[in-house]
């Protein structure tokens, strides 16, 4: 006999990276009016975490570390196929860097009982990829980062993945609890059915846990983070030549001016 | 102040050496360069950290190209490497010996791991660097990353939490050069990991195969979406010009291109001479990988996409046209080299 598994899966509201670009006049920074979506590679994480729910049975929460209005990735989680929804949203975690952000999860993860909490490879907005060993870490779990595929031995209590090494890939099983990141793009996610969506946006209310719900009050925000952001500069564009060259000729012509062939 | 941390008793610039049976990672050489500058700024050693099954002479190796000191984990449960066994190690070192500034490549191993120590002992750990900096008054590490997906640099700071670690970008510094004079001091640590029990995970198997590293080539010939499978034109360019394949992260996940090929942010950085991108929309995601490169040149159908912003050569044009005539002429050219030699 085996048990059924509590599945989590983080996501992340992020300004949409499609409508970020750069401005070719200024070669500076265009965001302005970027809108908040869920996070590209977190879909992955949520095809993941589906799959492995029709293949051990149980149950997929999703969760978002965010301000109230946060829950609409949540509400994006649902309508996929998630089974619910949970919103960490406190002024306290404001200004949480890695270290605070993977604590709140963690702590989260293990109020829920989870078995497997599957993240996305990482964010579109910041890219550390810390958060998902971050909880590992936190609760003293194992981890599977940079998974390409998952295969769940239950009567182990085990997870098995594929997961990309340089050079190549391994496969290893690790023993639950366990924090998975998926590698984005690691599988083609589904897409959200008309009566999930209309309950999603209807019916569906999240719980919401504040910093003392988890008790760790005094271990988050700006305050309890070991990095800050000392400044921040527009990347500089690399100053290019951008001459225009009608054909292969004038191309290998400028190669050979250059001496590069 | 998260931690009672007083910054006065941490000391010493620690580098981590990656290395898996044998074969070190290259971003370890260019950590010990980067390392030995900090180091030498700092006026402290420059310690390297090295973990494996019988590696005393990549310990010595590490002498060479810069450490004063290594400190060598000596155990067969690092290998083949695990995020458990060594992040509890390198955690427990990090522990006992008060390092200032931990460095790691940023590479899937290095990112795997580096939370596994800066969790337990909160450090301030900083993800996927660019550059490193010590600040003129504080002696702080400045990290300096790529955010927003490459558009904006941020720089990161650690006042409070000691050790300041950074995982760092594989490809964006020269290794350090080989000095078969320098002295330095080999120490074989206690290990701490508690055999398998502390490793949470067992591997079954594990595939490494040659793959090329595109870091270091001199030439990349990258194609994109728009070569709709077809690497062909790009490889028989590649090989006219002896030149490595690149791809963008669309391609690689049609399959058209190996994920070891792929250039930009979740990819490699590349620093080549002369970097051709055909078929390329010139995403900031994939600029980011290739902006090192000495000279760009852009084949697009587009007029409007923006790699013609990022190129010092551009030609709007089918690049199933454009390659093969490109090709063709450095192939004459380098015909009519071998005929005049002799
Ligand atoms: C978190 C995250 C990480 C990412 N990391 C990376 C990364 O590391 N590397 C990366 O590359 N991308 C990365 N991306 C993806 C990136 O945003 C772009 O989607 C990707 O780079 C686009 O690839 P492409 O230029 O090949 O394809 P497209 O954007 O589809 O561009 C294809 C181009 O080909 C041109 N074209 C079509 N036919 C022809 C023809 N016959 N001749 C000439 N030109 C033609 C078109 O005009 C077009 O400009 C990442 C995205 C995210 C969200």
């Amino acid at each position: 006999m085996t048990r059924e598994w509590n599945i989590v899966v983080c996501v992340k509201q992020v300004p949409d990276a499609d409508d970020v670009s750069i401005d070719p006049e200024t070669g500076t920074l265009n965001r302005s009016d970027a809108a908040a979506v869920l996070n590209k590679p977190d879909y992955n994480a949520i095809e993941s975490a589906l799959t492995l729910k029709e293949q051990v049975g149980g149950t997929v929460t999703a969760v978002t570390m965010g301000p109230p209005f946060a829950v609409a990735v949540l509400e994006t989680a649902v309508a996929l196929g998630a089974d619910d929804g949970v919103l960490l949203t406190d002024r306290a975690f404001g200004g949480s860097d890695t270290w605070p952000t993977s604590l709140a999860l963690a702590a989260i993860a293990e109020e829920l009982e989870a078995d497997v909490v599957i993240c996305g490879e990482e964010s579109t907005d910041s890219s550390t990829g810390q958060v998902p060993p971050g909880i590992a870490a936190h609760n003293g779990w194992a981890q599977l980062t940079y998974v390409e595929e998952l295969e769940p031995a239950p009567e182990d209590e085990e997870l098995i993945a594929t997961r990309d090494i340089e050079g190549g890939h391994e496969r290893i099983a690790a023993s639950l609890p366990v924090v998975v990141a998926m590698e984005f793009g690691a599988n083609q996610p589904r897409v959200a059915g008309l009566h999930r969506k209309i309950y999603a946006e209807t019916d569906f209310e999240p719980e919401e846990y504040s910093a003392s719900d988890l008790g760790i009050e005094d271990k988050v925000g700006l305050a309890n983070s070991p990095t800050s952001v000392g400044g921040m500069d527009t990347a500089d564009p690399v100053p290019r030549k951008k001459e225009m060259v009608e054909d292969a000729d004038d191309l290998f012509e400028a190669l050979e001016e250059e001496g590069l062939v | 102040m998260p931690a009672d941390v007083d910054p006065d008793d941490y000391e010493d610039v620690w580098v981590f050496i990656e290395q898996h049976d044998g074969e070190v990672a290259k971003v370890s050489w260019e950590l010990l360069a980067e390392g030995r500058k900090l180091a030498d700024k700092k006026g402290e050693r420059l310690v390297a950290l090295l973990m494996g099954d019988d590696v005393d002479e990549i310990a010595e190796e590490a002498i060479v190209r810069g450490a004063d000191h290594v400190l060598v984990a000596d155990d067969p449960v690092f290998e083949p490497y695990r995020a458990g066994p060594y992040g509890a190690q390198f955690a427990a070192l990090v522990e006992e010996r008060n390092p200032d500034i931990a460095l790691i490549g940023g590479t899937h191993t290095g990112r795997d791991f580096a939370g596994r120590v800066a969790v337990p002992t909160y450090a301030g750990l900083t993800a996927d660097c660019t550059e490193l900096e010590i600040e003129e008054d504080s002696h702080l590490l400045l990290a300096k990353r790529p955010t927003f997906g490459g558009d904006a640099m941020a720089t990161i700071k650690c006042t409070t939490n000691r050790p300041q670690m950074a995982t760092v970008r594989a490809g964006v510094f020269d290794p350090a050069e080989r000095d078969e004079s320098r002295e330095g001091e080999i120490e074989h640590v206690e290990v701490v990991v508690g055999g398998e029990d502390d490793a949470f995970t067992r591997i079954i198997e594990r595939v490494v195969s040659d793959v090329v590293d595109i870091t270091d080539a001199e030439i990349v010939v990258a194609g994109g979406y728009g070569t709709e499978g077809n690497f062909s034109v790009i490889e028989e360019l590649a090989d006219a010009l002896g030149g490595e394949v690149a791809a963008t992260r669309e391609a690689v996940e049609e399959g058209w291109a190996e994920p070891a090929r792929q250039v930009g942010q979740t990819g490699k950085t590349v620093r080549p001479r002369l970097y051709i991108a055909a078929g390329i929309s010139g995403a900031i995601q994939h600029l980011e990988g290739m902006n090192d490169s000495e000279t760009v040149i852009a084949i697009n159908s587009d007029e409007n996409a923006p790699i013609f912003e990022n190129a010092d050569y551009g030609i709007v044009g089918d690049l199933f046209e454009v390659l093969p005539a490109l090709a063709e002429k450095v192939r004459e050219a380098k015909g009519e080299e071998v005929a005049s030699d002799d």
